[in-house]
This record gives C-alpha cells, sequence and structure tokens, in this order.
C-alpha cells in the first residue's frame, strides 16, 4: 500500500461534525502541512486546531492520530473532526487530496485493514452491510454517469490513446508488419492535444469552484505602482461589498468583489493592505509563491517608470506556471507616449501578454480590466452539467494523474526512449481514464490492435 | 475386443506435440515412469504450420521453457538455420528471438532425445480412453484394446481431437499434415463430464522452391551474431556464427483480393451455404487471407514471407497466405503474386477444426477440476502456437509430478513469467478464440524480460528437480557475476577529463563538467555498456550475457522500480488464498452473477478471483471482509 488514502467518513449532510479520514504512511505530513495548533499531535490524542489552506483558515477542527499499527486500517490514521456543512468538509477533502492523498475507492479503508490484519469479527459485520450499500449506490451513479457527459467525453478521449497503444503495442508485437510506424512528433503532438482536452475538463472543475467559491486574486507588482489604489477602485467602481470579516473561523482580511457573475477573492495574504512593496517584503522567491495559490494575478506595471528586469522576471514565471494572468499597465495618466510604445514591445518581444492599460487614479481603464477578467473566467462557455464533474474529487483526481502520466510519457520521448518505455506511461494514462469509466485497458488495446491492423499467418 | 493391460507408469501423456515433448520429458527427469503415446511417432513434435519457433513473446516463453529445464530452446538451437532478434530497436523488454527452424531435423533431435530419455517411454497407439474410478484417473486404453495403469494423465491432443480439415467445399476427418485423427478420445472426455468446444485455425500452402522466382522478393537474413535460446548455450561458437539461409518477402496483389473476393461464396467462412458453413471459432490474430482481404477491404497489399521449411527440402512456407479455399482457387491465388507466378503448391492450405476443453475448468495447476491426476495442456486447451504448448507441457508435467508427490503445484504468477500470465489468462479470464501470447497481455512486461528468464525461473526449475545441479551451480555463478559488475559499474567514478568529453560528444552526449558515476552515464539513452568501453579502464572480459544484463539493470533502473512498486501492490492481493471449499451463495453481500463465477472457477487467491470477468472491485471487498470473518487466511 504505497499510498495515502483520504475520504469524507461520514454521511454528507448539514449535520453538525464531518469526518475525514486519512491513511497511510502520509498521513502524519499531510496533516502537518495543514494544520495548526498549540499543542503537539500524539498518537491517540485529539488536539484542537485550525485547517490553514494558502494562508487561509478553512476550519476550526478538532484531529486526533492513531499510529501503525494501532488503527482501524493498521496504517498510520489521522482523522479530522470538521464542522458540519456539504461545502466545508468538501473542501478540507479537496485539501487533504492536494497535499498528496488519493481518494479511497469504496470500501478501501476496510480493505487497508483487513490487509493489515486488522479487521475483528465485530466489525466486519458492521462493514461488509456498509460496503454492500455504498458501492450499490456507487454503481448507480456510475451508470448513471456512463449515460453522462463526463463519460462520452473520457471515453472519446481514451478512444485516440488506446489506438495509440494498439499502434505502439503492433509495433512491439509484430514488429514485421508493415503498418505505418508511429513517429515520436506525432506522438507528442497527439499526447499535448490530449493534455490540454483533459486539462478543459478540469477547468469545468475550477469553473466551478470559481462559481462556488470565487476567484482567488493577488495583485502583484513593484512599490508604488499602485496596488492599492487598484483595490480600492475595483472594489468602490462596482460599488460592491468590501467587507472586512475578522471572523472567529477567518481571521485573515478578505475582499469580495461582485464582478458580474464572478466573485473576486482578494486576500490580504500578498499584503497589499500592509505594505504597498510586497516584492521588496518578501523577496521574489516568496512572492512567486503566493502564485501556488491564487487563481489569477494582475501584475501592475509603472507606465510612468517603464518595465523592470524584476518585472519582467516574475511575469515570464506567471507564463511558465500555467496561472491565468493579467499584465496592467498603471498610471496612464503619466505615461508618456515613447515610453509605453517601448514597454508594449519590450511585453511582447518577451513572450508576454497583451496589458490592459488603466488609470487607477483617474478611474480610466477599470472597465476594460474588468471585461479582461470576465472574459479569462467565462463561465457560461460551461457545457458540462455541473453536478457531474465539479462535485466528483475522485474523477478529478483520476484526471490530474492523467495528466501527469501523458507528461512524463512525453519526457520519455524526449530523453530519447524507446517507444515501449513510452508506453507504461500512456498505458497508465489510459488505465487512470478506464477506472472513471470502468473499462480493462488490456482487452481493449488487445481489440484495437486486431480491429485496426492486419496481421497474422 | 480383449482388454490387456500392458504396464504401469506414474504419469502418461496423450499426444507427443510440443506440449507432450515438454510434459514427458519433465515427469521422466523429475523421476517418475513415464510413457507418451502419438498416434504416429513420425510427426513427434511436429511443425504443422510455419517451422518457425519464438516471435515476441513466444521467444520470451521459450527461454521460460529452458530456464525451468525444458527442452524446446535447446532442440530449437540444434535445428535452426536461421536466427534472428526482433526489436533491438526498442525497449529491452520486447526483444523477442526468433528462429527458422528445420523441420525436419526438429523433430529428428526431439524424438532422439525423447527415445534417450531415462524413465521415459515412447508409443505408437491411438488412446481412446482415460479410465477414472472414484473421480481419480487409474490408467488408459489403447484403440487396440491395450490398458497401462498409470497415476496421472497429461491430455495434449492438440488440433486432432475429432480433426476436420477444411479446403473449399471439401472437408473430411483428418488430423494435420495428413495424419490420422483421435476420432474417440472426445467421447469419453464428454464420459467424464467435461466440456468440448470447437475451434479452428488454418495453415497455408507449402510451395516448391524450383518453382518460385526469388529475385522478385525481398531477401531476409539472419543476424551476424547469433543469441541461441538455451541459457545453457550462451557463447557457443558453432551457434553464434552458425551459417544460415535466407527467407524472402513480397506481397499480394490487387489481382489476388479480385480472385478472392470473386470466390468468397466458396470459402466455408464466408460462404452463405449452410451445410457448407464453419461455425467452429479462429483466431482473430492469425486471418486467413480471404479474412484480411475482406476485413481490411482497402489495404491494397498484404506482405507474406517466404520461408524455407529445412535445408534438405525444397518445400517453402508462405506465411500471411493461409487459406480453407478450394484448391483451383488457391492455386490462381498464389500465382497472382510477384515470383509465385509459375509456382507449384506441394501441399495446399486449409484449416482445421478439432475438439478442445474450456480452460477455466482447469485449475492454475492445469489440473482438471473434479478429476484427481487428470492435466491438460496445448492446443486442447484452447490455446495456439507451438511455444504456448510447450509452455503449459512443461508445467503439467511437472505438476503431474508433484501431484503424485503429495507436494504442493508449481504455479508461477503474473509477475514472474509469460508462463503465468498465459495459463492465468486460460484458465481464469479464459478464451473464446484460440489464444496467441502477446507481450501486450503482461502487465509486467519490464521485469519478464527475455534476457533475465533465467533470473526468474532456473532457482524455481532446481527447486523441482529439473535443473540439474552442474547448470544451477553455473547459474548462481552467473548471477555472482552480474551483481559485481552492477556493484563495479555504480562506483567506478568518472572525471570530466578531455578524453571522456570528447568520447562523449562523439556520440552525441553532451559533456560532464563535474564527475559522476559511470551508471549515471549508462543510464543516458544515447550511451550504451558497449560505447563507453574506452573510458571504463577496469572493465573486465565479461560474457556478453552478464554485460548484457548488467547494462539493462543498470539503465532501466527507474523503471524496472516503478514495475516493482506494481508488482508488490499485486503480490498482496494474490497472497490472499481463497479455499476451493468456499460456498460462494453463501456469501451475503457478492452479486449473483460474482457468486456463479466464482463458484465455477473456485479460484486460488482473491487477486486471481478480480481477474474473472464479471467480479467487480465491490465483490473483491466483500470477499476480503468474508475472509477475515472466517479466518481463513491465520
Amino acid at each position: 500500500m504505497s499510498t495515502t488514502i483520504a475520504a469524507i467518513g461520514t454521511a454528507l449532510s448539514n449535520s453538525g461534525i464531518s469526518i475525514i479520514r486519512i491513511s497511510g504512511k502520509d498521513s502524519l505530513n499531510i496533516i502537518n502541512k495543514i494544520f495548526k495548533s498549540n499543542s503537539k499531535l500524539e498518537p491517540n490524542h485529539i488536539i484542537y486546531g485550525k485547517i490553514i489552506d494558502k494562508g487561509e483558515i478553512i476550519d476550526n477542527v478538532l484531529v486526533s492520530y492513531f499510529k501503525a499499527p494501532h488503527s482501524y486500517t493498521g496504517e498510520d490514521v489521522c482523522e479530522i473532526n470538521c464542522h458540519g456543512g456539504t461545502q466545508i468538509t468538501k473542501d478540507i477533502l479537496e485539501i487533504v487530496l492536494e497535499n498528496g492523498a488519493s481518494i479511497a475507492e469504496p470500501g478501501e479503508f476496510s480493505k487497508r485493514a483487513f490487509l493489515n490484519g486488522k479487521m475483528d469479527l465485530s466489525q466486519a459485520e458492521a462493514v461488509i452491510n456498509l460496503i454492500n450499500a455504498k458501492t450499490r449506490t456507487e454503481s448507480r451513479i456510475a451508470a448513471k454517469n456512463m449515460e453522462g457527459d463526463l463519460s462520452k467525453k473520457i471515453k472519446a478521449l481514451r478512444e485516440e490513446l488506446v489506438e495509440l497503444m494498439a499502434h505502439i503495442e503492433v509495433s512491439v508485437d509484430y514488429p514485421e508488419y508493415d503498418y505505418d510506424e508511429v513517429e515520436p512528433t506525432s506522438i507528442i503532438s497527439l499526447l499535448d492535444r490530449k493534455i490540454s482536452e483533459i486539462q478543459h475538463i478540469l477547468d469545468t472543475y475550477d469553473h466551478g469552484k470559481y462559481i462556488k467559491n470565487g476567484v482567488n486574486v493577488a495583485i502583484l507588482g513593484k512599490p508604488n505602482v499602485g496596488k492599492s489604489s487598484l483595490l480600492n477602485n475595483l472594489a468602490n467602481y462596482e460599488k460592491a461589498i468590501v467587507t472586512d470579516i475578522p471572523g472567529t473561523t477567518r481571521d485573515i482580511v478578505e475582499e469580495t468583489i461582485n464582478l458580474g457573475n464572478i466573485v473576486l477573492n482578494i486576500s490580504d495574504t500578498a499584503g497589499i493592505r500592509d505594505t504597498d512593496d510586497i516584492i521588496e517584503k518578501i523577496g521574489v522567491e516568496k512572492s512567486l509563491k503566493i502564485l501556488d495559490e491564487v487563481d489569477l494575478v494582475l501584475y501592475l506595471i509603472n507606465g510612468e517608470e517603464g518595465i523592470s528586469k524584476e518585472d519582467f522576471e516574475i511575469l515570464s514565471k506567471i507564463e511558465n506556471k500555467g496561472i491565468k494572468y493579467i499584465p496592467v499597465i498603471n498610471k496612464m495618466d503619466l505615461t508618456k507616449k515613447t515610453i509605453l510604445s517601448t514597454i508594449l514591445k519590450e511585453l511582447e518581444q518577451n513572450g508576454i501578454k497583451k496589458p490592459v492599460c488603466i488609470s487607477a487614479q483617474e478611474n480610466d481603464g477599470i472597465d476594460n480590466l474588468k471585461n479582461e477578467i470576465t472574459k479569462l473566467f467565462n463561465v457560461s462557455d460551461l457545457d458540462y452539467s455541473h453536478e457531474l464533474i465539479i462535485t466528483n474529487e475522485r474523477h478529478k483526481d483520476l484526471l490530474k494523474k492523467s495528466i501527469e502520466y501523458l507528461i512524463d510519457a512525453k519526457n520519455e520521448i524526449n530523453l530519447g526512449q524507446p517507444i515501449d518505455i513510452v508506453s507504461i506511461y500512456v498505458k497508465k494514462c489510459t488505465k487512470t481514464l478506464g477506472e472513471i469509466i470502468g473499462a480493462d485497458v488490456t482487452q481493449d488495446i488487445i481489440s484495437k490492435i486486431f480491429e485496426k491492423f492486419c496481421l497474422g499467418k | 475386443m480383449s482388454e490387456y493391460c500392458l504396464g504401469d507408469y506414474d504419469v502418461v501423456v496423450i499426444g507427443a506435440g510440443h506440449a507432450g515433448c515438454e510434459a514427458a520429458l519433465a515427469a521422466a527427469r523429475m523421476g517418475k515412469k513415464t510413457a507418451a503415446f502419438v498416434i504416429n511417432l513420425d510427426t513427434l513434435a511436429n511443425m504443422p504450420c510455419n517451422p518457425s519457433i519464438g516471435g515476441t513473446s513466444k521467444g520470451h516463453l521459450v527461454r521460460e521453457i529452458d530456464a525451468l529445464g525444458g527442452e524446446m530452446g535447446k532442440n530449437a538451437d540444434k535445428t535452426f538455420i536461421q536466427s534472428k532478434m526482433l526489436n533491438t530497436s526498442k525497449g529491452p523488454a520486447v526483444h523477442s528471438l526468433r528462429v527458422q527452424s528445420d523441420r525436419r531435423m526438429y523433430h529428428i533431435e526431439m524424438k532422439k532425445t525423447m527415445e534417450e530419455q531415462e524413465n521415459l517411454d515412447v508409443y505408437q497407439a491411438e488412446i481412446v480412453k482415460i479410465l477414472v474410478e472414484n473421480n481419480k484417473v487409474v490408467g488408459v486404453k489403447t484403440k487396440i484394446g491395450a490398458t497401462f495403469n498409470t497415476k496421472a494423465v497429461i491430455v495434449a491432443t492438440g488440433t486432432y481431437l475429432k480433426g476436420k480439415v477444411i479446403i473449399g467445399e471439401v472437408s473430411y476427418e483428418s488430423g494435420p499434415d495428413g495424419v490420422f485423427p483421435a476420432n474417440d478420445l472426445s467421447q469419453s472426455l464428454l464420459d467424464l463430464g467435461i466440456e468440448l468446444r470447437r475451434f479452428k485455425t488454418g495453415t497455408p500452402a507449402r510451395i516448391n522452391a524450383k518453382t518460385i522466382d526469388f529475385s522478385k522478393m525481398e531477401e531476409q537474413f539472419g543476424d551476424k551474431e547469433i543469441v541461441p535460446f538455451s541459457f545453457e548455450n550462451e557463447g557457443k561458437e558453432e551457434i553464434v556464427h552458425k551459417n544460415q539461409v535466407s527467407c524472402y518477402l513480397t506481397y499480394t496483389t490487387e489481382e489476388t483480393h479480385k480472385i478472392i473476393r470473386a470466390n468468397l461464396d466458396r470459402s466455408p467462412i464466408y460462404t452463405d451455404n449452410k451445410d457448407m458453413k464453419l461455425k467452429s471459432t479462429g483466431p482473430r490474430y492469425c486471418p486467413s487471407i480471404e479474412d484480411k482481404v475482406v476485413r481490411f477491404a482497402d489495404k491494397k497489399r498484404h506482405q507474406l514471407f517466404i520461408e524455407p521449411l529445412g535445408e534438405k527440402t525444397s518445400e517453402m512456407y508462405i506465411q500471411g497466405m493461409s487459406s480453407s479455399l478450394p484448391e483451383e482457387v488457391q492455386i490462381q491465388m498464389y500465382r497472382s503474386v510477384p515470383g509465385l507466378e509459375n509456382a507449384k503448391m506441394m501441399r495446399p492450405a486449409y484449416a482445421i477444426e478439432y475438439d478442445c476443453i474450456d480452460s477455466t475448468n482447469l485449475k492454475l495447476s492445469l489440473e482438471y477440476k473434479g478429476i484427481d491426476g487428470l492435466f491438460f495442456a496445448g492446443q486442447v486447451n484452447g490455446s495456439s502456437g507451438y511455444e504456448e504448448a510447450a509452455a503449459q507441457g512443461i508445467i503439467a508435467g511437472i505438476n503431474a509430478v508433484l501431484k503424485i508427490d503429495n507436494k504442493e503445484p508449481l504455479i508461477l504468477d503474473r509477475s514472474e513469467a509469460y508462463i503465468g500470465v498465459l495459463i492465468d489468462d486460460l484458465v481464469t479470464k479464459g478464451t473464446n478464440e484460440p489464444y496467441r501470447m502477446m507481450t501486450s497481455r503482461a502487465e509486467y512486461r519490464l521485469a519478464l524480460r527475455q534476457d533475465n528468464a533465467d533470473l526468474r525461473l532456473t532457482e524455481k526449475g532446481y527447486k523441482v528437480g529439473l535443473v540439474s545441479e552442474e547448470k544451477y551451480k553455473k547459474f548462481v555463478h552467473k548471477k555472482d557475476l552480474i551483481r559485481m559488475e552492477i556493484e563495479r559499474i555504480k562506483a567506478t567514478p568518472i572525471r570530466p577529463s578531455t578524453q571522456v568529453n570528447e568520447l562523449l560528444e562523439s556520440l552525441g552526449s553532451s559533456p560532464l563538467s563535474t564527475g559522476c558515476k559511470l551508471s549515471d552515464l549508462l543510464k543516458r539513452s544515447e550511451l550504451s555498456y558497449k560505447s563507453l568501453a574506452p573510458i571504463d579502464k577496469k572493465r573486465k572480459d565479461l560474457p556478453r550475457s552478464v554485460a548484457e544484463e548488467a547494462e539493462i539493470q543498470i539503465k532501466y533502473e527507474g523503471y524496472i522500480k516503478l514495475q516493482q512498486e506494481q508488482i508488490d501492490e499485486f503480490k498482496q492481493l494474490e497472497s490472499k488464498k481463497l479455499s476451493p471449499n468456499i460456498d460462494y451463495n453463501e456469501i451475503k453481500g457478492l452479486c449473483l452473477e460474482a457468486r456463479q463465477k466464482l463458484n465455477k472457477q473456485k479460484p486460488l487467491s482473491v487477486g486471481q478471483a478480480s481477474r474473472i470477468s464479471g467480479v467487480s472491485p465491490a465483490d473483491i471487498s466483500v470477499l476480503l471482509i468474508y475472509l477475515s470473518q472466517h479466518n481463513i487466511n491465520k
């Protein structure tokens, strides 16, 4: 059992308390990453503390820790007792998954418990009924999903990968036959296409998240470039809710700005409020860390002074990370034409996307910026039913893994590894996608070989 | 008809094809009094189809049989006339050895080995009945009335059971290559309650070489340096540099396809004529030429490989053109191929139908469930191919002996050998068509390489008594050499000297700026053990196989490790044993289909259960919990 698994251990409802169970050798590591407390977490103890994600307090919780082998599963187990409610429970599970756990299959805790010799008679009796109920429901849901858009998408996606596999396998199993050899370049372009298709599906998950939770925004830029002004301006412009919520569960002050049907969460983690020179304060490296936690970066460039090396450094890192961002040239009212055209030229040369020009002071160009943001998070182009995608962590987890395998496959090609090594990763991806729709990958490939290729004596 | 007893044996093998020979030799070599019965001694170890041993994944099987102490690899080494390592441009896991064999010599050498084998009698007789008392095998009976007492029977009847040859509208009772079929044994099996099914396969024509214009074909040569099949023959000069004959490549033409299309109604597969139409199942991977022309209608031409049947014959095998069309259509069809314009057939192509069993009625030991001491091996189990047959043969032979000795059977799992994949597929998943081994069927391909078959299996062969002390000692020595060479390569420092960097650049590899270990360089895909020789000063002169193994293990270390992790997970479920006495109907929570399938198949482990079609992950969870409730595993 190499992986660490997690799942919600209680029924998802708006009951008082929910439990998220984590089992596996990384359980404690994961807890240490997301849980802050004044007490030390000892085996067989339960302590009070906070779940913190991206610097934000998610919930006040009780966490217990059972050290292997003295736990339900016989592995290291941590349990998070959080406040009930569907959303908060799911959010915490999501955080646990993001920090290294995989979502547990139905009955997997019990399976591990059994495999580690931990199951006793009475427990087994109780669990057998539970699993039964659970898996029957699962299969009903699975059957429903089989009809659904997601399943159709995955099937189509997978079909081409299975074909690629069949192509690779046929060249391995029938080396002397005159089918067209698969060229590494065409494999790479296929893989790239699949990566972006899967990413697209994953994005819809994020879209769903944006609708529910809002878009986490960071405003970055050099000192005195006008970050606070922009923040205030954005907030005032829409005369939207600007709330300070120094609440009991949330210590961090958060600006929530309504922009049409999107909510922007501009959290103070970036320190915009306290200081205007975040980059100087925490350094380039650290400010880049913020990038891991946001959905959108508004990067301000001082139009009056022109663009600096540092600006480029950060902008290109943002670009490379694939985070959504908008370069914003501020202080247009003070910007000379020559400087502006230099900035625009330099941005273009460095492969940075087209900026939006504003003057936060003069309240100018904010409309454009707002449009840009709306365009980036256009939720109306969602073509899937929300239920299917955005609520299913298992699917998301599997899709993410699929992309990783495809990237691995690409890397192997670029390293010049032979095709059957590349196929290991393509096969893993196909298998992972197959888990979403419940298909047997080996059979599929072999059927495909005979369907597509003319072989034999 | 009088019945008379002609002898007592421990093990009786019915059939002496590739499965029967391995089974009989294994049993005899393990010290059991063994008899192999064959309808015609001149067909012992016959190759009624292509004159070739090995190929992708099949070559792996031969190496595994050899590592276990089997004969196929050694016999192939004695009698090959061309040898080729396939897939060398790909990774080491899929390198596969294939030879063209001298068909008659293969038979002669195998027959000689069998005849000279201590404890083994080879006898020409058709077995018509298997004698069973109290669900236990006690003997066999021949067509002329002789009985033989025995403790175990291995059925290795290939395509002989109720064999029927079909050529166009004509069909007649026959075994392969014009030999008598075994018409009576099927009834004996049915009487024992054994379910039979009907499979079909086919073979192309043999054409006289003097009527072939080879100048219109592409000549295909063997390897310059030959790797023997048998680990025992590693480095033997007479094999490594043996003279070889050529094969030839040509293609079908539009004309060929036209002839076939025009005569499809005369094909027993495509005809609408109910009386003529075949109902048996043929293999998808081995389609007849009419299959190919129908299913791949837009393909302009199909490859044909012309392979010699031996050095002292003019018969040539036309690989790629098996058919069941009428003889006169065949002649037209072959003559439409470049180089075959004046071809004269010596044997026409034909399809053959035969009885086989449902392999899911077997245990993983290849013993029939419900009849003690009755084993099945080879094509009668629904497989196809000489190598697949031989692989089952050696396992059935070993397990018949272990059974007699009241010992645990030898079962190779999917992570240990292609043989394990083959038998698990047949027994656990079952097959609806003649089953062919393929590398894509193996989940742990990277671990199951042909180069390391001895490392995987020699130990097991030695333990059951098939691998001699001498061979085993040699193996242990080789293993030590490999280990030491790997350690040496990992410990050898390489400094970024001018010589080193010049070599690296000449090999298209980036130069070093800091020192590293030799193993780090070896891991680069553009570098090899051989190409690094100039900067590896302390390298000793090692056998080719040792150097190759060390290179592969270092070069692919990361991937092999990854695969090992998957294997470890796989093994966990395999180690959860299920008793054959479990009544799955009593386990609440299993879905109905799973109960039925599990009761029928009685898997030995939870892992095996998980591969039965119709058994879902939810059912597996239920099984695991059931197991703990009953403490069966403790």
